[in-house]
């Protein structure tokens, strides 16, 4: 739909006249006019539910405060986002969540990138005095190979519910019981894995806490020790973007952007944590030819059998040797005496120029590609 | 539309109603109530023994299985209509009864173990001509309405207990789907909705939103298809109101529910009804069934060419699912969790779609409505609130049930005429209406009037419709947690403040209730309460702080009790109560342990054990109001032990055994002074001189003992035993100076002077109130208080042949009463301007004084004293009980014109003392009391002041507790300087438990001899009327004792003695 032909909102925010497209919400009504409301349990990517209270405002006219994730704008509404019982209810839903949460942000893969913490230090709230009862769930107790979850730092947002839900279309998480001691659960409370998960890290990457959080990566990749390098994934040809964590010239984790064109927030569980083989000492770093085709070999090597060995040499090398032997097959025996392979870890526009080659230049329909099996 | 009915039905309708006649007519019909209560107390063994009675009797009956009628406490319940006699209604109709009923209803016999509860009086027609069949308990002799039932106006319970809520055709003889049909083919939905607008129909779900607009929301959203949706999630603690009516009348709902989407637009329905109410679930079923068979659901009904239909979804029981964004949420098969609103179930609702949501009860009045009209129904009721109000009344009532009366009502009428008031004689202390998102209303609240905006100006709610009442016992910090547990069970765990708010309050009142509580305790609470009314996403977290917060704007005085000094007033709290009878004591005597020790023959401890607390036990063994008894565990099972008449033995065994109270610190050569010999005054002697100060007690009177001497006649407490114990005192090096007035022989002042450090005032009460009526100064007006000095001073009044009448309700009076029987008055009245019940006075000493025929006269006031210069008789005027004061007692109003005169020689006005002291340099109270800090210091540095002239008139132990905790704080400021700060807590006594306490299971209190009547007269002296038990009947009642002072030992975790 076009959105020029809808009429927009016009609404008072902090006393500033604000103007929002049909259909908006208070929330986004006011971060497109650049005002701040803090939230927990809402993303742009996932249905609004008005959970965790924090984005709480005042609305002239209305009973009581009203969640600004929810509650649709609406032309001449007066809302006041800082006002002084919008600020102490999210002071105190600060404080609840507070008093069951563990004080080991020193120790938590999360301190330094939790939505919890930046809250918290923004509204000043104290940690609560000891004496409250604290959920003591044992902690990375499923057997999934890359997801861990620790339920004590759990907020019960449902970012994770509604990520699996609504974006991977798996449905593994949800809650199990009710009340203080709502608790998080995969399936019928079984193994991730078992309860229909594919990995794909979703639930990890919209965790606002340190509830869910990557195994590969702890104790080394804290946001404030890595630096973020924005890449095209290698697997396949989708072209999903994310950014390489990288620590002392090490890949130590993959995180999703919502800045990613392609693919937002969502990756797979290759491209999330099939990072391992970048720095695999099987990998190929330079190009290798067999020393027989090379012409500096000797009679000797070839008398020793060592000339079928693999030697490193120079990109120009690799490619002149392979450009000439191409060259000599096509000429001697015609183009269709060679056929291509492709392969689904090139880019769409790598295979189409692949296709061109092996159809116009060597002039042969042989070509054949890994995901046609 | 069609404009008649199509033919079928019209052949059922009639049918129906022959059939009805018929069953009226049977030579037996017998109603049994089996709804799920009727159920669970035997209902289904009473009904085959029914069967079995009418084969042995060779009698065949009409059998009806009908809903309940609403009362509880008489379940199972049948009813017995034999041609041409009237139908009686039995209680308590088990199997083992039903022989016993029908003997009585057809051959006259004594009842044996059954109830009668009252003759019913089925269906009564309207002015108008409709029938409005409802169900009447009346007494079979009077005819009047039995007292449950005369307040009540059942409109939605009019049905149950009368049909058989699973046959149509007994719904449609008693004008059932009537309204539909007037609403089918002679109403357009817009005339519907105007109809219920008009009737002031509000939500009986608790939020009370006028019906009539909700449904014109719902049928404005242009986008189909529309839900109908009945909130049958019943879910409050102690609540069965719309259980009762899906029970008993379940085609109400589906009429009104047919009603409603109609109006709205809706092709369907949806019934969501708990589990746990499998019966309502399995009639709403049957009735479905039999609607649609008749053409009242469906495609086309009554051929007015609308369509709709009904099921049932069962929820899981969560009492959050109640709230109706949640429920729907749980009828969609998603977790029972609210959602943010708007969007309202209005725009889109269920699946998305407009949606409309009742209660029960709401889509139960609107066949009533629609077919009476909103005139009828807003003829009930109070303006902004027409209509009736159902409550499940529960709590410490004489009389629980569901009950149905119309709004406007108050607090107190529910409480008081439906529920016959506190039971076992204790004393109201709060109702929560609303349930656990409701609020708590002491009794100063009960003129309320119960409608939706008066109780929620008054800090509660309607709710849904539960209401619990509290007395006395019930600690109000116990109480409200009771409902925060049940919050943080219910909590749906959606957002922070609900989900961990709760805990956290809870986890407060926890700790408070086991004496852990901190200072900061009570603006924690106040701080969660705020967070969570502020921030919760629904009214469940928004209101459950209510009966917190109602709890400590009402009772904040019991929480401090429980956070500063560790104690529960209401002896509620399982982890501070050692005894009720301990906690009941004001001096905090520990009674299971000197029981014990009596048991066991060990008088001499016991009696120590005693004395630590109260140095009058041969005093109080004879006088005292033993709160203890009232609050005996043992008395809910039989009797309660006999704790005084103990006490007495006891002590009366070492009669004349001199005591010396022992030393427990040093002399220390500081002089205190004080002022009254009373019990409060010497109790406070004694323990300051135990404490090693030198002190002189002041008696302005020739003789000491104050109150106990000169109040109290001879014939309750003899002089010999009260002068031994003043003796006591005496010997703990307590000098007591008789004849010496403050401000005469001595001043305040003066006393300074003299090197006293600290002076108490323990002044008493001697001053009697004024009646306020004319010519009250006239010669013969004798006051009570005067009269029972003279008698003590042996000045005794000649009161033969002479008429006297006594105006009071409270001990003085009956003493005053008794005393003039005794020197030989030829008749003595005792005038009240209350009810018997209401009476101050001890019970026991009303019954004696009627015993010795003294006459009453109860609702009347003394208005004119008669005479000229002598008294010859008093105008009394009759009064009639208005509303509640603050005292939660009906206020008497004086009824214009029915003033009589009495005849009388002597008037003794008895109604009350106050306190007084010339010195302008003390503030006095409302009660003309003085107005004493916490540490009882009056308004002059070093002096204090307790007993009844802080207390107003009072009972020796209360004065006795007052003189402990007086010289605590005096010794403290003495010692420390600090003002308060020190809580009186009397010593514990472990005693070992030595015999089976299983073989005085059947025991039974014992009855202390008295002299006859004739006797007491005769001898006119004042001989003590009551004998002292034998020993071996003493030894055998303290077996009795349950000892829950060794239960406590247990819960806490130490060792049992």
């Amino acid at each position: 739909m076009d959105k020029k032909t809808t009429m927009p909102i016009n609404l008072t925010i902090n006393g500033k006249p604000v103007s929002a497209p049909e259909g908006s919400t208070i929330l986004e009504a006011a971060r497109g006019a650049g005002i701040r409301i803090p939230t927990l349990c809402h993303h742009p990517d996932l249905t609004n539910v008005g959970a965790c209270r924090l984005c709480v405002v005042t609305v002239e006219k209305a009973r009581g405060l009203q969640t600004a994730c929810t509650t649709p704008a609406a032309g001449g509404m007066v809302v006041n986002t800082e006002s002084q019982e919008a600020r102490e209810t999210r002071r105190f839903v600060l404080e609840m969540l507070l008093s069951d949460h563990p004080n080991e942000c020193m120790v938590c893969e999360t301190n330094g990138d939790c939505e919890l913490q930046d809250l918290a230090y923004e509204y000043e709230v104290p940690w609560p005095a000891a004496g409250a009862t604290h959920h003591k769930y044992e902690v990375d107790t499923d057997p999934n190979p890359f997801v861990a979850i620790d339920r004590n730092k759990c907020i019960v947002c449902g970012r994770c519910v509604r990520a699996c839900d609504e974006i991977q279309n798996r449905e593994v998480w949800n809650f199990a019981n009710r009340g203080f001691k709502t608790r998080l659960v995969a399936g019928a409370d079984q193994p991730m894995l078992e309860a229909r998960c594919e990995s794909c890290g979703q639930c990890v990457a919209y965790c606002p806490v340190g509830a869910l959080y990557d195994k590969m990566s702890v104790g080394v990749a804290r946001a404030n020790k890595v630096e973020k390098v924005r890449t095209v994934c290698s697997y396949c040809g989708v072209g999903c973007s994310f950014d390489l964590n990288v620590r002392d010239d090490r890949v130590v984790r993959v995180t999703s952007t919502a800045k990613a064109p392609v693919n937002g927030m969502a990756l797979c569980v290759k491209g999330r944590y099939g990072y391992d083989y970048v720095h695999h000492t099987d990998r190929l770093t330079k190009p290798l030819v067999r020393r027989d085709l090379l012409s500096s070999s000797t009679s000797d090597e070839r008398r020793s059998g060592r000339s079928s060995d693999l030697v490193e040499v120079d990109w120009d090398t690799a490619l002149n040797l392979v450009a000439r032997k191409l060259t000599d097959i096509k000429s001697s025996h015609g183009g269709d005496a060679i056929a291509f392979f492709a392969s689904a870890k090139c880019t769409n526009e790598e295979n189409y120029l692949f296709n061109k080659f092996t159809r116009q230049v060597l002039g042969t329909n042989n070509i054949d590609h890994c995901a046609r099996l | 539309m069609k404009s008649s009915v199509n033919s079928p039905f019209n052949r059922r309708l009639k049918r129906a109603r022959e059939q009805w006649r018929r069953k009226a007519q049977a030579d037996l019909s017998i109603a049994v109530g089996m709804g799920t209560c009727g159920l669970a107390a035997g209902a289904e063994e009473a009904l085959n023994a029914i069967q079995t009675e009418l084969d042995k009797r060779h009698l065949t009956a009409a059998i009806g299985r009908v809903g309940c009628v609403g009362m509880c406490a008489y379940e199972p319940m049948i009813d017995l209509q034999a041609k041409g006699r009237p139908r009686f209604s039995y209680g308590q109709a088990t199997a083992e009864n039903v022989s016993d009923i029908f003997s009585a209803y057809l051959d006259g016999e004594q009842l044996q173990r059954a109830v009668l509860v009252g003759q019913v009086v089925p269906a009564s027609m309207k002015s108008n001509g409709s029938c409005l069949s409802s169900l009447s308990f009346v007494d079979p002799a009077s005819q009047e309405n039995i007292a449950f039932h005369q307040k009540q106006r059942r409109i939605v319970l009019s049905n149950c207990g009368l049909i058989d809520p699973e046959s149509i055709d007994d719904y449609l003889a008693v004008e059932g789907y009537q309204a539909l049909v007037k609403a089918l083919t002679g109403m357009t939905p817009e005339s519907v909705i105007e109809e219920v607008t008009r009737s002031g129909l509000r939500g009986r779900g608790g939020g009370g939103f006028p019906a009539g607009l909700k449904w014109s929301l719902a049928r404005k959203t242009q986008r189909w298809p529309k839900y109908v949706i009945c909130n049958a999630d019943e879910g409050d603690p102690g609540a069965f109101m719309d259980r009762s009516v899906l029970e008993g009348d379940p085609h109400s709902v589906v009429e009104g529910m047919t009603i409603a989407a109609y109006a709205i637009g809706a092709s369907h329905g949806i019934i969501y009804c708990r589990a746990e109410y499998p019966l309502a679930i399995r009639r709403l079923e049957i009735a479905l069934e039999q609607a649609r068979e008749l053409g009242l659901l469906g495609e086309d009904i009554l051929g007015s060419g609308f369509s709709f239909d009904l099921s049932v979804k069962e929820g899981a029981g969560a009492f959050v699912c109640g709230e109706e964004t949640a429920l729907m949420a749980s009828i969609q098969g998603e977790r029972g969790q609210p959602w943010p609103r708007p969007p309202y179930p209005a725009v889109a609702g269920l699946w998305g779609q407009p949606s409309n949501v009742n209660n029960v009860k709401s889509y139960a009045y609107t066949p009533r409505v629609i077919r009476l009209g909103a005139d009828w129904f807003k003829s009930l009721g109070t303006e902004g609130s027409p209509g009736t109000a159902v409550f499940a009344l529960t709590g410490m009532v004489n009389r629980t049930g569901l009950v149905e009366v119309p709004m406007g009502i108050t607090l107190g009428g529910i409480i008081y005429e439906v529920g016959g008031g506190i039971a076992g004689g204790r004393k109201f202390k709060a109702v929560q209406t609303g349930g656990p998102l409701g609020g708590c209303l002491p009794e100063s609240y009960l003129d309320t009037p119960v409608d939706f905006d008066s109780l929620r100006a008054a800090g509660a709610t309607m709710g849904s419709g539960g209401m619990i009442v509290a007395d006395e016992t019930t600690c109000m910090v116990e109480f409200a947690k009771y409902f925060m547990q049940f919050v943080c069970d219910e909590s749906c765990g959606k957002c922070p403040p609900c989900r961990i708010g709760s805990t956290r309050m809870l986890e407060i009142l926890e700790r408070i209730t086991s004496g852990k509580g901190e200072p900061s305790d009570v603006d924690r609470i106040r701080h969660l309460a705020t967070g969570m009314q502020r921030g919760s996403l629904c009214a469940l977290g928004q209101l459950a702080p209510s009966p917190i917060l109602s709890a400590l704007r009402h009772f904040e005085e019991e929480f401090w009790a429980h956070i500063k000094e560790g104690r529960c007033p209401a002896a509620g709290c399982r982890m501070l109560v050692r005894a009720s009878c301990v906690s009941a004591c004001p001096a905090g005597v520990d009674a299971p342990a000197y029981l014990a020790l009596v048991a066991q023959g060990r008088y001499a401890e016991a009696l120590a054990v005693h004395r630590e607390a109260n140095p009058f036990p041969m005093i109080c063994g004879r006088v005292c109001p033993a709160f203890c008894e009232r609050r005996c565990r043992r008395g809910q099972i039989d009797e309660p032990v006999s704790i005084r008449q103990v006490k007495r033995f006891m002590a009366d065994r070492y009669y004349s055994e001199p005591w010396t109270p022992p030393k427990l610190a040093r002399a220390k050569g500081i002089k205190v002074a004080i002022i009254g010999a009373g019990p409060c005054g010497l109790t406070a002697a004694l323990r300051l001189a135990q404490r090693g100060y030198s002190v002189t007690v002041f008696e302005r009177m020739p003789l000491p003992g104050g109150m106990m001497t000169y109040g109290i006649p001879a014939y309750r407490l003899p002089r010999e035993p009260l002068f031994a114990e003043i003796d006591h005192i005496r010997r703990a090096g307590v000098e007591i100076r008789c004849e010496q007035e403050l401000g005469t022989d001595f001043t305040i002042k003066s006393l300074k002077n003299d090197g006293y450090r600290a002076i108490i005032l323990a002044l008493g009460a001697h001053r009697s109130r004024k009646l306020g009526a004319q010519g009250e100064d006239k010669n013969g007006v004798y006051h009570g208080v005067q009269m029972l000095r003279d008698i003590a001073l042996g000045r005794l009044p000649d009161l033969k042949g002479k008429i006297v009448v006594v105006v009071g309700g409270g001990d003085t009076a009956m003493d005053a009463a008794r005393s003039s029987w005794r020197l030989g008055a030829e008749e003595v009245h005792l005038v009240y301007r209350r009810e018997r019940h209401e009476m101050p006075a001890n019970a026991e000493e009303i019954e004696a004084a009627m015993e010795e025929g003294v006459e009453f006269h109860f609702l009347v006031t003394p208005v004119v004293v008669l005479g000229h210069d002598r008294v010859s008789g008093v105008r009394l005027q009759r009064q009639q009980l208005g509303e509640f004061d603050a005292s939660g007692r009906r206020r008497p109003v004086p009824i214009p014109g029915s003033e009589f005169d009495m005849p009388c020689d002597l008037l003794v006005p008895a109604i009350g003392q106050v306190t007084w002291i010339d010195d302008e340099a003390f503030s006095f109270n409302r009660k003309a009391t003085f107005d004493v800090g916490k540490a009882f210091e009056t308004q002059v540095e070093g002096v204090f002041a307790a007993g009844d002239s802080v207390l107003g008139p009072g009972t020796v132990v209360q004065s006795v507790a007052h003189g402990n905790q007086v010289a605590l704080t005096v010794d403290a400021w003495l010692t420390t300087g600090q003002l308060g700060g020190v809580h009186y807590q009397p010593k514990r006594h472990d005693v070992a438990q030595l015999f089976n306490l299983d073989e005085y299971a059947g025991a039974r209190r014992p009855k202390a001899g008295t002299i006859s009547p004739e006797e007491r007269r005769r001898r006119g002296d004042f001989a003590e009327a009551e004998q002292v038990l034998e020993e071996r009947a003493a030894q055998e009642e303290c077996k009795r004792c349950l000892r829950c002072d060794l239960e406590w030992l247990e819960r806490i975790g130490e060792p049992l003695p």
